[in-house]
């Protein structure tokens, strides 16, 4: 296993992946909490037209990526929040725009073959130049999520509770979609656009199984990241095999085990509380939805 | 009237929605110490008043002002605590109830500033008068409908208002923790804080009710004074005329 460490290359990857493990599921505890699982996906398809604007100009296509995804981002919230039933029909458009787009610019350019290290993750190219920029990138998104976690909690919980709390709900919206956006970028070298989003979703998917609170749900799913970032580019390097969908499977496999230890810890639980609440959750009383129907046109 | 900026203060307000009117030129007028319920049917407009009395849904026409700022401008948040309906279940993250109570605290913290001592000892006190101290490290969206409602009533507390404004908090609550409730809501009204409810039926809330105003159709039919309080303000709260 320490033979791998031999490789600068890979010295860089395992750096790389530590630094994805970490701030994908920070993320994604927010996206998910805010029913965005799918936000990722849409700015990973967004992104390569940024890479493929990138080739195609001589630019860095990072750079490219970087910028074209957080205005697509920021296009996305913005439909979003504008209207209520277009929404998902404009997002839809946008995801196929940006795949489109973005493999007839990389074939104008005439680089089939680098479209694909973008699309499925190609770590072993990165350069220590890349580390830098996911470093920085990486720094950015951490950063936001210790500054503004209180407001974004708090937005992901309840945006009309955060509203009458004075927030700045339209900024923070924007934010947190921008952040996924930077997130994205930093996750494409090593898993690839394609499947960029599961280690926003995933992890935390499997950590709020077994956790009881938001903080803990996020830590949980950073270290899940990093487990399945760090031994997914391991398994890759000793078998031979491509390094984005085995962190991926990873995961999921984690996800499949995180399900099972729910369910015994969730047993657990429910036979503790079962003498102290003499009411069931308000999940499951028909009473509790009666007043809704006027506020959710 | 009285006071020159009472917390709040709504004239001809209309809300539409889907090309019905849901709101249909409301004019009201809370004062400070007012325990206010606001009543009526299911689809009376109850609960899009309130929110409309925060700037949450916006007007067709009419007015409406936060102790005597227009909600778009309004910037003093912290004096006010609402209460909505229900806690959402979002993407099924969990959240402690501490941390949901915390977050109440949210309009007097700095973005740039780690918590307090004085933000822990107001969450400690507001769990405490909820009686969810025990309750703490608990996933909410576990919890009953009468212990979530009390956690939504606790984040607000947290943030010690000086008003609140309470979508249904006896919504979903069995008779038990109704009296429970309204024991909690004693304690507030006694410190002299304004309280916005709405309510279907008052039951154990009607001792502390000051004054209902009744709405049908998005319009108040009838206002009442409670506890022998004189009618305050009456014309302000009655109906004005439709389009």
């Amino acid at each position: 296993m320490t033979e791998m460490l031999h490789y600068e290359f890979m010295r860089i990857a395992l750096v790389m992946a530590v630094l994805i493990g970490l701030t994908a599921p920070a993320v994604g505890t927010f996206i998910v909490q805010r029913n965005l699982s799918l936000l990722g996906d849409g700015v990973g398809h967004v992104a390569l037209t940024g890479i493929g604007l990138g080739l195609l100009t001589g630019t860095s296509p990072v750079l490219g990526a970087l910028v074209v995804s957080v205005l697509g981002a920021v296009a996305i919230e913005v439909l979003r929040a504008r209207s209520r039933s277009g929404a998902d029909v404009a997002l839809a458009l946008l995801f196929y725009g940006g795949l489109a787009g973005g493999v007839l610019l990389t074939n104008a350019e005439g680089g089939g073959t680098s479209l694909q290290s973008y699309l499925f993750g190609s770590i072993s190219s990165v350069a220590i130049g890349d580390l830098y920029v996911v470093a920085g990138l990486a720094v950015v998104v951490l950063g936001i999520v210790v500054l503004f976690g209180r407001e974004l909690f708090l937005l992901c919980q309840d945006e009309e509770v955060a509203r009458a709390s004075g927030l700045p709900v339209r900024f923070l919206s924007v934010l947190i979609a921008a952040t996924a956006a930077v997130t994205v970028v930093i996750a494409m070298r090593a898993i690839g656009l394609l499947l960029v989003s599961a280690l926003m979703i995933v992890p935390v998917a499997a950590a709020q199984q077994v956790t009881r609170g938001f903080r803990g749900t996020m830590l949980l799913a950073m270290g899940v990241g990093v487990l399945s970032a760090v031994s997914g580019l391991a398994g890759s390097f000793q078998y031979d095999l491509p390094p984005g969908p085995s962190i991926v499977l990873l995961a999921l496999a984690l996800f499949t085990v995180a399900v099972a230890g729910g369910t015994v810890v969730r047993r657990r639980r429910a036979r503790a509380t079962a003498s102290g609440n003499d009411e069931p959750p308000a999940a499951v009383r028909p009473g509790v939805e009666a007043e809704a129907e006027v506020l959710e046109g | 009237m009285t006071n020159p900026s009472p917390p709040f203060a709504m004239k001809g307000a209309r809300v539409r929605r889907d090309g019905r009117e849901v709101l249909a030129g409301v004019g009201l007028r809370v004062e400070t110490g007012d325990v206010l319920a606001v009543l009526g049917p299911n689809g009376a407009g109850k609960s899009t008043l309130v929110k409309a009395l925060l700037g949450l849904i916006p007007l067709a026409a009419g007015r409406t002002e936060i102790y005597g700022v227009p909600p778009a401008r309004f910037r003093d948040w912290k004096r006010v605590g609402y209460v909505p309906q229900r806690l959402p279940m979002g993407g099924g993250v969990p959240a402690t109830v501490r941390e949901i109570v915390s977050s109440g605290r949210v309009a007097r913290q700095s973005r740039w500033r780690p918590g307090t001592a004085a933000d822990r000892a107001a969450v400690d006190r507001a769990l405490a008068a909820t009686g969810l101290t025990a309750l703490a490290r608990e996933p909410a969206h576990l919890l009953s409908g009468g212990q979530q409602q009390r956690v939504l009533i606790a984040r607000a507390l947290a943030g010690e208002p000086d008003v609140f404004v309470m979508d249904e908090p006896t919504a979903g609550v069995d008779a038990g923790n109704q009296v429970a409730l309204a024991e909690t809501l004693r304690e507030l009204t006694g410190a002299g804080r304004t309280v916005v409810l709405v309510a279907h039926e008052l039951g154990p809330l009607e001792p502390l009710i000051t004054r209902t105003v009744e709405l049908e159709h998005g319009r108040p039919v009838r206002e009442r004074a409670l506890r022998g309080r004189p009618l305050a303000a009456a014309p302000e709260a009655t109906m004005e005329k439709s389009a």
